[in-house]
Order: C-alpha cells, then sequence, then structure tokens
C-alpha cells in the first residue's frame, strides 16, 4: 500500500516535467513503424537471450533481466560484403543499379499521373474507430499518459511505462 | 524447350521448370553469428548450424527489387549448377514482380534477363496474374476473381476479371509478414526476453503459436486469467541449437502455471500476443497504421468496379501468399465481410490448399497452355524493339 502511494506521487511528480507537443509524438510514432520495416536490429547493447533463465512466477509486464551488456561488433543494414572483389560491371551500371525504394519513388513522379498507381493503391485511412491497447502489457486501455500521449491500463502499467518508454524510445 | 517458373517473392523464391515440382527457398543472403565472414545464398541456409542472431540481406526494400547485387547472386546460385542448371539459350523464363512495379526496375529486369543471363524468351507479370490463370482453369465457369495476396511486404486486393486485372480496384494495405515478426520481436523484448536479433526464431515463433481470433475482445478477456482458466497462454520452448534444433509449444498438460518450469529449458510465455499480432491486418491503425484492415480494403476495392460484378466478387475471393497462413483467418475474414457486404450477395472466401505455391503452379499451367508463345517476348525481340515491346506485351 505504502509502496503504492509512493509511486503514484513519483508519478504524479514526473508528469508536471514536460509534456510532448503533437508533432513530437507524431515523429515517435514514425520512428516507430519506421523501425518496424528494419531487415535486422541494429544491436546496441547485445544480451544473448540464451543465458538467461526467465522465471515464469515473473508476471508478463516485467522487464528482461539486467543481462551482460557485451558490445559485439553490429553488422550494418547498407554495408556491402566483398566490394572488392566485384569490378566486373561498369560505374554508370552500378550507380543505376543502386538505387534505394524513396529515390525510385520520387523519380517515378506518380502524384501527377492519372492511372491507378504506388500512390494511388495505397487503402485509405479506416472509418472505423480506432481501439486503444496498453503499450506496456498489450491489453484494452483506458487511460492516456499525458507526457506522450501512450496509453495504459493501470497503475501498475503507467509506472512501468514512464520509467522506460515515456520520454524515451528504447528499442 | 525448358520453361522455368520464377515466382520472385521478397522474402521466399518459388521456383521449378514447369514440367517438375515447385522449391521454395529464400530469396536472400545470410550472415550467421558463428562465421562472420562468410556470406550464405539462398537455401544454403541449411548449412548453418547455429541461426540465432542470423543476419538477413534482403533483394528488396518495401516489396521493390532495389538490391540488384544481392539478387544476382541468389539467382546466379539458384540457375547455376548446384540448384537448376538452366541452359539459356534454351529456356524460357516466367518471373513475377510486384504491383505496379516501378518502370527503371521493369527496364532493370529486361536488361538483366535478356542481355545478363540471355534467355531465349522471358514473360514478366504479376502473381497474382498466375494466380487468376490458376483459378479460372480450375473454374472456367467463373468470371470474376478477388485475390487476396499476403506477402512479406504488404498486402494486395487484386480483381481480375477473366484474365483482365482491373487496376482501378487494387488496393495495398502495408502490413506483412515482416511487420508482424517484428512486431513480435518488440513486444517480446520489451515484455520479457530480449529477442531483437533473433529474426529468424521468432519468425517461427509466430508461425507456431499466432491465429487469427474469431471473437477478439472475448479472446483479450481470457488471455488475461489466471491459471487453467486461461486458454490463450501457451509457453513456448526456444531452440538452443544444441539440443532442440527447433522452437516448440508445451504441451497443455505439460504447462507449470505457476512456479518455475525444472528443466531448464528457455520459455516465452504468449498470450495476447498470440492474436494480437495478427490482429494487425485486419486493424492496422492497432499500431499506428492510418489504413483500412483487410475486409474493409477489400470492400472498397469492390465497390470502386462496375455494379454488375459485385456478386461475383463477393463469391470468389482467394486468399494466396504465406502470411496469411494463421489459423483463422480465412474464417474472420469471410465473417467480416458478411457483415460489411450487402445482404442479398452470397460472400465466400477460398483458401487454396498451398497458397504459398498457389501463383506458381498457375505459372506451370500457363507455360503448358497452347497460345504461351504469344505472350512471352523472345530474345531477338528484345534486341530489336528493346523496351518498347516489354511495355506493349507485359501487363505489370
Ligand atoms: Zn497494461
Ligand atoms: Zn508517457
Amino acid at each position: 500500500m505504502v509502496l503504492e502511494k509512493k509511486s503514484s506521487a513519483r508519478v504524479e511528480a514526473d508528469s508536471r516535467r514536460r509534456v510532448l507537443d503533437e508533432a513530437t509524438r507524431q515523429r515517435r510514432l514514425s520512428r516507430q513503424l519506421e523501425a518496424l520495416e528494419k531487415d535486422n536490429f541494429q544491436v546496441r547493447i547485445a544480451v544473448p537471450w540464451i543465458l538467461h533463465q526467465l522465471s515464469m512466477t515473473t508476471p508478463l509486464s516485467s522487464l528482461p533481466p539486467p543481462g551482460p551488456t557485451a558490445r559485439l561488433p553490429t553488422f550494418s543494414e547498407t554495408e556491402e560484403p566483398e566490394k572488392k572483389r566485384r569490378k566486373t560491371r561498369g560505374d554508370h551500371f552500378k550507380q543505376r543499379f543502386r538505387k534505394n525504394f524513396t529515390t525510385l519513388l520520387e523519380e517515378e513522379n506518380l502524384s501527377d499521373r492519372a492511372e491507378p498507381n504506388y500512390l494511388s493503391a495505397e487503402a485509405l485511412p479506416s472509418s472505423l474507430p480506432p481501439r486503444l491497447f496498453c503499450c506496456v502489457c498489450g491489453f484494452p486501455s483506458h487511460y492516456t499518459c499525458t507526457t506522450c500521449g501512450g496509453r495504459y491500463c493501470s497503475s501498475k502499467c503507467l509506472l512501468t511505462h514512464r520509467e522506460t518508454r515515456c520520454l524515451k524510445w528504447t528499442l | 524447350m525448358a520453361t522455368l517458373v520464377l515466382d520472385n517473392g521478397a522474402y521466399s523464391a518459388k521456383i521449378g521448370f514447369s514440367q517438375e515440382k515447385v522449391r521454395v527457398i529464400p530469396n536472400c543472403q545470410f550472415r550467421s553469428k558463428t562465421s562472420r565472414l562468410k556470406t550464405f545464398t539462398a537455401n544454403q541456409l541449411d548449412e548453418i548450424k547455429d541461426p540465432s542472431g542470423l543476419f538477413y540481406i534482403l533483394p528488396f526494400q518495401r516489396g521493390y527489387l532495389v538490391n540488384w547485387d544481392v539478387q544476382r547472386k541468389v539467382w546466379d546460385h539458384l540457375f547455376g549448377k548446384e540448384m537448376f542448371k538452366v541452359d539459356f539459350a534454351d529456356t524460357s523464363v516466367i518471373i513475377t514482380e510486384p504491383y505496379f512495379n516501378f518502370s527503371s526496375i521493369q527496364e532493370s529486369m529486361n536488361e538483366i534477363l535478356f542481355e545478363e543471363y540471355q534467355f531465349q524468351s522471358v514473360l514478366r507479370t504479376n502473381a497474382g496474374s498466375l494466380s487468376a490463370h490458376h483459378f479460372f482453369s480450375s473454374r472456367p465457369s467463373e468470371l470474376c476473381c478477388l485475390l487476396v495476396d499476403g506477402g512479406f511486404s504488404f498486402t494486395h486486393i487484386i480483381p481480375y476479371c477473366r484474365s483482365k486485372k482491373m487496376k482501378e480496384g487494387i488496393r495495398r494495405v502495408n502490413v506483412g509478414g515482416k511487420l508482424l515478426t517484428n512486431h513480435l520481436k518488440e513486444i517480446i523484448s520489451y515484455r520479457q526476453l530480449h529477442v531483437m536479433d533473433e529474426t529468424h526464431v521468432i519468425n517461427q515463433v509466430k508461425e507456431d503459436v499466432c491465429y487469427v481470433s474469431q471473437q477478439f475482445f472475448k479472446d483479450m478477456e481470457i488471455s488475461q486469467m489466471k491459471g487453467e482458466e486461461n486458454t490463450v497462454v501457451r509457453d513456448y520452448v526456444l531452440p538452443d541449437f544444441s539440443s532442440i534444433k527447433k522452437g516448440f509449444c508445451k504441451p497443455r498438460e505439460e504447462m507449470v502455471f505457476s512456479g518455475k518450469y525444472k528443466t531448464g529449458e528457455q520459455i516465452l510465455r504468449l498470450a495476447n500476443e498470440r492474436f494480437a499480432v495478427p490482429e494487425m491486418l485486419f486493424h492496422p491503425s492497432d499500431i499506428g497504421i492510418q489504413e483500412m484492415g483487410i475486409p474493409e480494403a477489400i470492400v472498397h476495392s469492390i465497390q470502386s468496379l462496375p455494379e454488375e460484378m459485385h456478386a461475383h466478387f463477393f463469391q470468389n475471393i482467394v486468399l494466396t501468399g504465406g502470411n496469411l497462413l494463421f489459423p483463422g483467418f480465412r474464417e474472420r475474414l469471410e465473417a467480416e465481410l458478411r457483415a460489411l457486404a450487402p445482404a442479398h450477395l452470397p460472400v465466400s472466401v477460398l483458401q487454396p490448399d498451398n497458397p504459398i505455391c498457389y501463383p506458381w503452379e498457375g505459372g506451370k499451367l500457363l507455360a503448358h497452355s497452347p497460345d504461351y508463345d504469344e505472350i512471352v517476348v523472345t530474345r531477338e525481340d528484345f534486341e530489336e524493339n528493346g523496351h518498347f515491346i516489354c511495355e506493349e506485351k507485359f501487363d505489370i
């Protein structure tokens, strides 16, 4: 009981600190969606999960135990292996065949086109009301974090949210 | 002359000669944690004994072919002596591309297929067109079908009236298998165990435990219950790649609901994750993607087409692609469409036996059709007329 009071007092103190504006919230969202497009995760702190023993008594919402924070050399999304060996194809060729998705999309100039195309085919926004879930445990949520606009379902989840993600995007 | 059919997906290539069986092979390269300097191509994945921390190098970005170096390495491997031993001068190739493929990528395809590999003839098409050919071959009395193609990068809805692709009705929902796996990876890492590097393992978890709920909020309630009452929760034993080669779900009777397992296995406990992840296909807005889900987008697509076709589309909705294989997907989609469609129109969603290879099988049928020679472009044609002839003949 005492513990809970303390933590809710801390939550209140936190909430007076800072409120993220709408633009920042949108930026965070697009960064999150961007991360979901990655082919590989960029390892910042590698925690070899094989070493961890997960206790089944731990509630779902608890965080992974702090593991050994060894820094492994990282792979890069754009890294080009064996670059030196291939010199057979001309530079012109290489350049043409080295455009990323965004460049190619821009070059198509689709916004001027009348016929159906990549841009016009995207599904429109839904007409259904949004469904709201706790950003900690994933169950339906009724409350909004005043700082970042994230959703939570209980004071326990709010606390976890404040301590882990509220003002930082960690993953 | 042989015909090679290649459904060139962003995640897997479905490939085989039209006289033979199809093979499904990863369309990418890998590097493993244990041998960092070596790059493994396509099915060389099988040589990697410990695929934890597997690093993917993919030729596709957001569903479009951009990394040609990687793509050519994979094709060199597939066409080469270790795999299909293609005799290019005497081989025709049927190859698929994404819907609305960019014109510069289309030109690159022509050049690489005709000039680099020197195929005798080429048919470039969409996976959907091959699926439609498959569908109408097996049901010659039908006039229309609406394909739902759920892939690695996104999900497309493509209406066909006979062999004609109705471009104005194509819809794309930017939810594919990659997004679902990445989302699952992220929520598991946040809630219980750091698995951000384990795309390969978590993809398997997704395929083994995720399902589409028929009663979403009811399942939410059940998955919140304690002990035996929670019929949703599963414990997944992760592979350690020595004694456990492949992960699996603990049988219900062996599950320990309170306290620890004494077996020392590495376990993930999955409850609402099991059905909340595939739910993105129905509600992309659940994670902030402001797009219609698949049922809504299907209705929107059909409404954009001539009214006399509506009944035919609602009756012939065909699911293809690996990302729609979740148990319960077909039933849920049919139920939601039933509720959204005009009451007097029958709704029927069909799932072929093998949705992943359905387009490939269509390509195989097409290769044996009497007018196949009419629809390809030969190397001489291309040398004479260039890209123009391909634009004329191919419907991408
Ligand atoms: Zn919560
Ligand atoms: Zn917050």
